[in-house]
């Protein structure tokens, strides 16, 4: 057994954390544990089984009596792998025999309903005692962490129980309900049921394979804690660790005095040669001829007062909190008599009624509950009431109107003054695009400053045209509504600008004063 | 290096531990507020016996507001301990261990229904089990812990001895073994404590009682103790 290579941390531990630990380790290693634990059971079993088929009680009652004997493997395993040196399932079963030779009648008779079963076997099984020095030695590690034994062996016992009646109760809720309806049930209360009794040992026999790893490892992690705690393995591990640090730093240090002399013997050369050169720092460090000295007096140093300044500072001080002294208000208290005052009212003609009384005091207690409630709630969200409140009264902000659309300049002030007639100056020049561009801005740009229409940067000249047709449909209160020749021009010219500007289909010059006539009417009143 | 302990590191790079709690303890602190509860309910039946059938309905009130809210109540207004969970000295906190609040807490005690299942805390006990820092599933969902409350130190009495300066390349683990073997006089047994001492023979240069001597001085020194 070597401590440093024990596999879980070692520190003093209460014992329902060696407990826990306990749990941990099981769940880790529970595949072998189990197995370890079910085949031995198992076939002191079946052997039963095919022997007293009569007597299925008293067959799991003897697997049960004889649970010690199959909890030694498992301790065993756990055991090995705690000191990081595990073995395999196989080897553990052919260990079976010898693991159970010491003590094993006593296990099985006297100490077979002691207690703190899993927290002593380890003293049996892996400190091999027996007699005077086992008595002595489990009153030595009982001082302190027999109760949690006691308790792990108690929790044990109930859940395997519980878990038993679980089972059945899981099997049950799958059988579906239209069978589950039509079962005969009398059997079972006439207590004819020994296939039912078998299933339920081999269930029994599973439940308690299942659990004993964890009882196991658990009482192991007890006795473990404890010897920690009596011979201090934490103090040891650490020790040796410091030990072997402090020697592993000493031999680079010797190696390095060694091979320093040569450097030392260059350094002093160069100090030599330059010497005359430059001038030499002052020394101010007292002359310190050997390593040891210079050790000393660094020792000398880190041990004096100013490494270890401490400073405590103890004292009482008052937090700052303001005071809450909220007085009940005078209509609440009214509000109280009153309502005490209306029970004892109606209360005077049967005052023998306790359970009516009772019953309006409780209805009494339950609205002021009410009202205190929402009252609470009122007080803990008015930030949020008054801000939703306010939230309504807020104007919506108002939207930028944009710049640019479809990469044309649409600000009122890019347009000439007299629209039309540069329109139609441009397109005599023949600069027939920019002459309908021109006209097609403009339009937009009325259409946003005077109708309200807001033009979003996602959409096409098709969409904008089809929102003024709305508006002209579907007029909305509060913007400018649209009338229908309005809506139709704008129809008629992006039609035509688009022709333009994307089929480079030029629309014939009469077209152009048509159009320039209509928008002078519909933007008359603007102009 | 198995160990039961949960680790949380703040953003400001402050590592927190806590002890989680295991099945067990947490069994039994269960049971022990099964007792509780059973016997206010026994007392409250007593006592509204004479109320008749508006004392079957006060107590029906009773129960349920106590399966249900009992643990809630202590988890939030005491400090994560249900008066079970006081005696074996646990507390119910957040999974970055700050006290619980009544969200998380109502969370975890509604789902106890799901932990019940199919009977007798089957489901809780063996997510208890199985998870990495003993959660059942009603903690998962509520991102709670079971953990260990951290005891007060009672004071131990300390032998006398002159503190003297620690040798120099003392880690903390270091320091804290030393303090242990200096606090644990009384438990460890003499020959024990100098076994252990030998053990720094190559930095102590010091042997047996010398060396436990000199060891005691110097956690006596750590411990801020000065001449």
């Amino acid at each position: 057994m070597k401590i440093e290579n024990l596999t879980v941390r070692a520190r003093l531990r209460s014992p329902w954390e060696s407990i826990d630990l306990g749990t941990a380790l099981a769940r880790q290693y529970w595949l072998p544990l189990f197995l370890v634990w079910l085949l031995p059971a198992a076939l002191v079993l079946a052997p039963l089984a095919w022997l007293l088929p009569e007597h299925p009680g008293w067959s799991l009652f003897a697997v049960w009596w004889f649970k010690p004997v199959f909890d030694r493997l498992p301790l065993f395993m756990i055991s090995r792998v705690l000191f990081g040196m595990p073995v395999s399932a196989p080897t553990a079963l052919k260990q079976f025999f010898k693991q159970n030779r010491r003590d094993w009648l006593a296990w099985i008779t006297l100490r077979r309903l002691n207690p703190t079963r899993s927290f002593d076997m380890p003293v049996t099984v892996l400190e091999q005692s027996s007699g005077a020095a086992r008595s002595a030695r489990i009153g030595l590690l009982h001082r302190k962490h027999a109760s949690a034994a006691t308790w792990l062996t108690l929790t044990g016992i109930h859940l395997e129980g519980f878990f038993l009646i679980a089972a059945f109760i899981l099997i049950y809720l799958f059988i579906p309900e239209q069978v589950a309806a039509n079962i005969d049930w009398l059997p079972t209360l006439r207590g004819d049921t020994l296939a039912l009794e078998w299933a339920s040992n081999v269930l029994y026999l599973f439940i308690m394979a299942a659990v004993a790893p964890f009882y196991i490892v658990c009482g192991f992690c007890l006795y473990i804690g404890r010897r920690i705690e009596l011979e201090g393995w934490d103090i040891e591990i650490q020790f040796r660790d410091l030990a072997e640090r402090h020697q592993r730093k000493q031999q680079p240090r010797q190696h390095g005095i060694a091979g320093g002399s040569g450097t030392v013997s260059i350094l002093l050369f160069f100090a030599l040669a330059f010497g005359s050169l430059t001038p030499a720092p002052e020394v101010k460090a007292d002359s310190l001829e050997t390593p040891q000295q210079a050790q000393q007096h660094i020792d000398e140093i880190l041990a004096a007062e100013d490494f270890h300044r401490m400073e405590q500072i103890n004292g009482w001080r008052l937090k700052e909190w303001e005071s809450k002294e909220q007085k009940i208000p005078e209509w609440l208290i009214k509000f109280i008599e009153w309502l005490f005052n209306r029970s004892l009212d109606t209360d005077d003609a049967s005052d023998s009624n306790w359970g009516a009384a009772i019953a309006r005091l409780i209805e009494i207690l339950l609205w002021v509950g009410v009202i205190a409630g929402l009252i609470y709630l009122g007080w803990r969200h008015h930030d949020k009431i008054l801000e939703r409140l306010r939230w309504r009264y807020k104007p919506k902000p108002k939207i930028a109107a944009p710049e640019t659309l479809f990469g044309l300049d649409i600000r009122q002030s890019s347009l000439p003054d007299d629209v039309c007639a540069e329109v139609q100056r441009l397109w005599q020049a023949g600069e027939k695009r920019a002459s309908l561009g021109l006209l097609y801005r403009a339009t937009l740009s009325h259409l946003i400053e005077d109708f309200q229409f807001h033009f979003g940067d996602h959409l096409t000249e098709s969409e904008c045209a089809r929102l003024v047709h709305r508006r002209q449909r579907e007029p909305r209160e509060g913007l400018p509504p649209v009338t229908a020749p309005l809506s139709r021009f704008v129809q008629q010219l992006t039609a035509d600008w688009q022709q333009l500007a994307y089929a480079h289909r030029n629309p014939v010059d009469a077209r152009i004063n048509a159009l320039c006539q209509e928008w002078q009417e519909v933007f008359r009143n603007d102009c | 290096m198995l160990d039961t302990t949960y680790n949380v590191e703040t953003p400001e790079g402050i590592d927190l531990h806590a002890r989680a709690a295991g099945p067990v303890p947490r069994i039994l602190a269960y049971a022990v507020d099964v007792l509780y509860r059973t016997l206010i309910l026994a007392a409250l039946g007593i006592g509204l016996a004479f109320a008749d059938t508006a004392g079957i309905g006060i107590w029906l009130v009773c129960s349920f507001l106590l399966e249900w809210f009992y643990p809630v109540f202590f988890e939030v207004l005491r400090g994560g301990q249900t008066p079970g969970k006081k005696a074996f000295g646990l507390m119910v906190v957040n999974d970055n261990l700050t006290p619980i609040a009544w969200g998380a807490s109502l969370v975890r005690n509604l789902l106890r229904f799901a932990d019940f299942l199919p009977f007798a805390y089957a489901t809780g006990v063996i997510a208890m089990t199985l998870g990495r820092h003993f959660q059942r599933l009603g903690d998962l969902a509520a991102g709670t812990l079971v953990v260990y409350r951290e005891a007060d130190k009672a004071p131990v009495t300390l032998p006398d001895s002159t503190p003297l300066p620690p040798p120099r390349n003392l880690k903390q683990q270091d320091q804290q073994a030393l303090i242990s073997l200096f606090e644990r006089h009384n438990d460890l047994s003499e020959a024990r404590q100098q076994e252990l001492a030998n053990l720094l023979e190559p930095i102590t240069q010091k042997r047996d009682s010398a060396a436990l001597g000199y060891l005691r001085s110097v956690a006596s020194w750590l411990l801020g103790g000065r001449d």
